[in-house]
């Protein structure tokens, strides 16, 4: 049985409660991330998913604690990382010093675009062991002999050659690759991997996600992975949380809610992608959402998604609808959804 | 080749006439190492009213083709025709009078509407451009183009940055149409919008090429957004066709293993899903493998591959493939 199917009985490694991160601007408070809760557990893969300005990739930013860079606060909640030794530390609490440490080595990241994150004047080899030089206290020789192990893990042919390549003699996959192998290199228990196959070609991004998810069961870490792109969180993760106006309005297994959703917004989402073979022809339409989300300035008052949801009713206006439970380890924030699920 | 690959008949009775001909079309950047090899030796037909769909992945030379049959870039070889007009050997003069019969709407409508220029004034300035117009006409002309992307009147006293990504993307669009052009160019149309936007503008696209019958290069790295608005897709890799093909045949039989592949590698199929998989990444086009450009990728590359250029030739109803290999079970 996949992890999946039993949250309850495995410990987890990151616990993520009704976390609220604010940024103040001209314009007002802008609630990036309103009351988000989630978890995941070592050996799992949870997918964040939304469209842009739903608050997915805010929210790995503070796991990271990196938004209080960009001018966000966290302005409540709690993100909680526990160890295998059963030790744990409240993140939201940490100084920047304590989280340096953690940074790379317990909690690891990588990005869309690696160009960006790699540094183009040293060789990819410096940049994979640095976080060994740092957290580890590795030689300069014991990183670089760690970096060709990595470069040979992550599927880099030639690796004592490519331990002396610059970025930006590396293709967009294998730039992608190195990121991966610096993220692995101190042995993560968490992964964040925020849309990092966004940029590469579908072959490319075939071949990638193969990788990732190899190497997260292999090494049995935990992993988050965010991305706008629903039908690659089915390749990929084992629980999803479909994020929308900063909030989380479904969350459970992944064959769950993308094949039999239990919120509108997943359902419509789901709707605006075709499937193979489905529309074809002049006559065929696909289904846009009708109007666009809401400002996270101004959340409208019950259901963000009322505005939009074609089963909207009074009561959905009333209050903000609290998670319902629609089994075990699956949850949606919409007071129809029995009515509204087949 | 014996026939250039013609349309395959959905297009319906214009299907005779093609509107547009691309005759061995090659483009070549010369830089400072060999030259590099954007698109070579393409040669193909669009009906009158027909939707191309023109997939590959970067560096397959599809946005180069694009610019190639607007002609706003100049070919290497080859030429193109437009509506019987060989636009390849128009002067300036009569060229920019012929642009606007081809109109383009790009990926990123930031970068092709002018900022400080309200949406009205950018519409009113290609009506009176092409002659469309009168200065008395214009604004009512321009509210009737907002009306037909499904935007409002209120839109042409404002910026472009006062609008969403899918509204930019309607203006881009109604520019496009002002002129009434026969050919629309889409490169890229829907790629830097979110899902639900992303349907939107396909519905309008997929709409408004069926009132005013316009026939239409379709864009993109998207499959499944191909699928829906295309009549026929060609599948490009290395500036080289692979395979083109009405677009069920080619979605539900594909005939060469870069297609297959592509096909495999869209998201969903499933993670336990064996794939067709391509080995490494997109050579240089600079210097591209021998014979087949796909053979250091491809999982079924026999010897014969690096010798042989596969020419595209007829395996099926309107259906081309090059590939030598006729033994694949894909």
């Amino acid at each position: 049985m996949p992890p999946s199917d039993a949250p309850a009985r495995q410990s987890a490694v990151l616990d993520v409660k009704d976390l609220k991160v604010f940024f103040p601007t001209d314009d007002g408070l802008v609630r990036a991330v309103d009351g988000v809760t989630f978890s995941v557990n070592a050996g799992q893969t949870l997918a964040i998913v939304g469209e842009s300005g739903s608050g997915k990739s805010v929210t790995a930013l503070s796991v990271m604690r990196l938004v209080e860079r960009a001018g966000a606060r966290i302005a409540g909640g709690s993100i909680v990382l526990t160890r295998p030794d059963g030790s744990s530390s409240e993140l939201t609490s940490l100084s920047e010093p304590e989280m340096a440490r953690l940074r790379g080595r317990e909690i690891a990241m990588v990005f869309q675009d690696p160009m960006s994150s790699l540094n183009p004047v040293f060789p990819v080899g410096d940049q994979i062991g640095e976080p060994l030089r740092i957290h580890r206290g590795h030689s300069r020789l014991e990183a670089r002999l760690a970096a060709v192990e990595l470069l040979a893990l992550v599927g880099m042919s030639d690796p004592l050659r490519q331990v002396d390549a610059f970025a930006h003699q590396l293709s967009g996959g294998m730039r992608q690759r190195v990121m991966l192998a610096a993220a692995l290199a101190c042995d993560p228990m968490l992964l964040i991997a925020d849309e990092p196959t966004t940029a590469l070609d579908v072959t490319v991004q075939a071949q990638i996600i193969d990788l990732l998810r190899e190497l997260q069961q292999a090494r049995h870490m935990a992993m988050i992975f965010i991305s706008h792109d629903l039908h690659l969180v089915r390749d990929v993760a084992d629980r999803v949380a479909v994020m929308y106006a900063s909030q989380v309005v479904e969350e459970g297994p992944v064959d769950a809610v993308l094949g039999r959703p239990a919120h509108p917004y997943t359902q419509a989402l789901l709707s605006c992608i075709p499937r193979r073979g489905e529309l074809r022809g002049r006559t065929q339409r696909m289904q846009p959402i009708p109007g666009s989300m809401p400002s996270a300035i101004s959340a409208p008052a019950g259901c963000r998604f009322h505005a939009r949801c074609a089963h909207a009713r009074p009561v959905c206006l009333a209050a903000m609808p609290v998670l319902q439970t629609v089994a075990p380890a699956w949850s949606t924030r919409c007071v129809r959804w029995q009515e509204l699920t087949p | 080749m014996n026939a250039m690959p013609g349309a395959a008949g959905e297009a319906g009775e214009g299907a005779a006439v093609p509107l547009l001909r691309a005759h061995h079309l090659a483009k070549h950047f010369a830089g400072s190492g060999a030259a590099v090899r954007a698109v070579e030796d393409l040669s193909f037909e669009l009906a009158k009213g027909e939707v191309l769909g023109l997939v590959g992945e970067s560096g397959s030379g599809k946005s180069t083709l694009g610019r190639l049959l607007l002609r706003l870039i100049e070919p290497t070889q080859g030429r193109v025709e437009i509506d019987g007009v060989d636009i390849s050997a128009l002067k300036p003069t009569p060229l920019r009078q012929f642009r606007r019969h081809m109109q383009m709407v790009f990926q990123d409508p930031y970068g092709s509407l002018n900022p400080r220029m309200k949406v009205g004034d950018a519409l009113t300035e290609v009506l009176l451009l092409h002659g469309m117009s009168s200065r008395a006409t214009a604004r009512d002309d321009a509210v009737r183009l907002l009306g037909q992307v499904g935007l409002s009147a209120d839109f042409l006293d404002r910026y472009p940055r006062a609008f969403s990504g899918g509204q930019r993307q309607r203006i881009a669009i109604a520019r496009a149409l002002a002129p009434q052009p026969r050919l629309l160019i889409a490169d890229e149309p829907v790629s830097a919008l979110d899902v639900s936007v992303q349907a939107e503008v396909v519905n309008l696209l997929k709409d408004l090429q069926q009132s005013l019958g316009l026939s239409m290069v379709f864009i993109s790295h998207d499959l499944s957004v191909v699928e829906t608005i295309a009549d026929r897709v060609m599948v490009l890799y290395l500036g080289r066709p692979m395979e083109l093909a009405p677009t069920a045949s080619l979605y539900d039989r594909p005939a060469h293993p870069y297609t297959a592949a592509l096909l495999a590698a869209v998201p969903g199929a499933g993670r336990d899903k064996r794939r067709i998989m391509l080995k490494g990444e997109v050579p240089s086009a600079a210097a591209p493998p021998s014979g087949c450009v796909l053979r250091t990728r491809c999982p079924f590359a026999i010897d014969r591959c690096a010798r042989e250029l596969p020419a595209l030739r007829q395996v099926g109803p309107g259906h081309y493939k090059a590939c030598l290999r006729d033994d694949l079970e894909l």
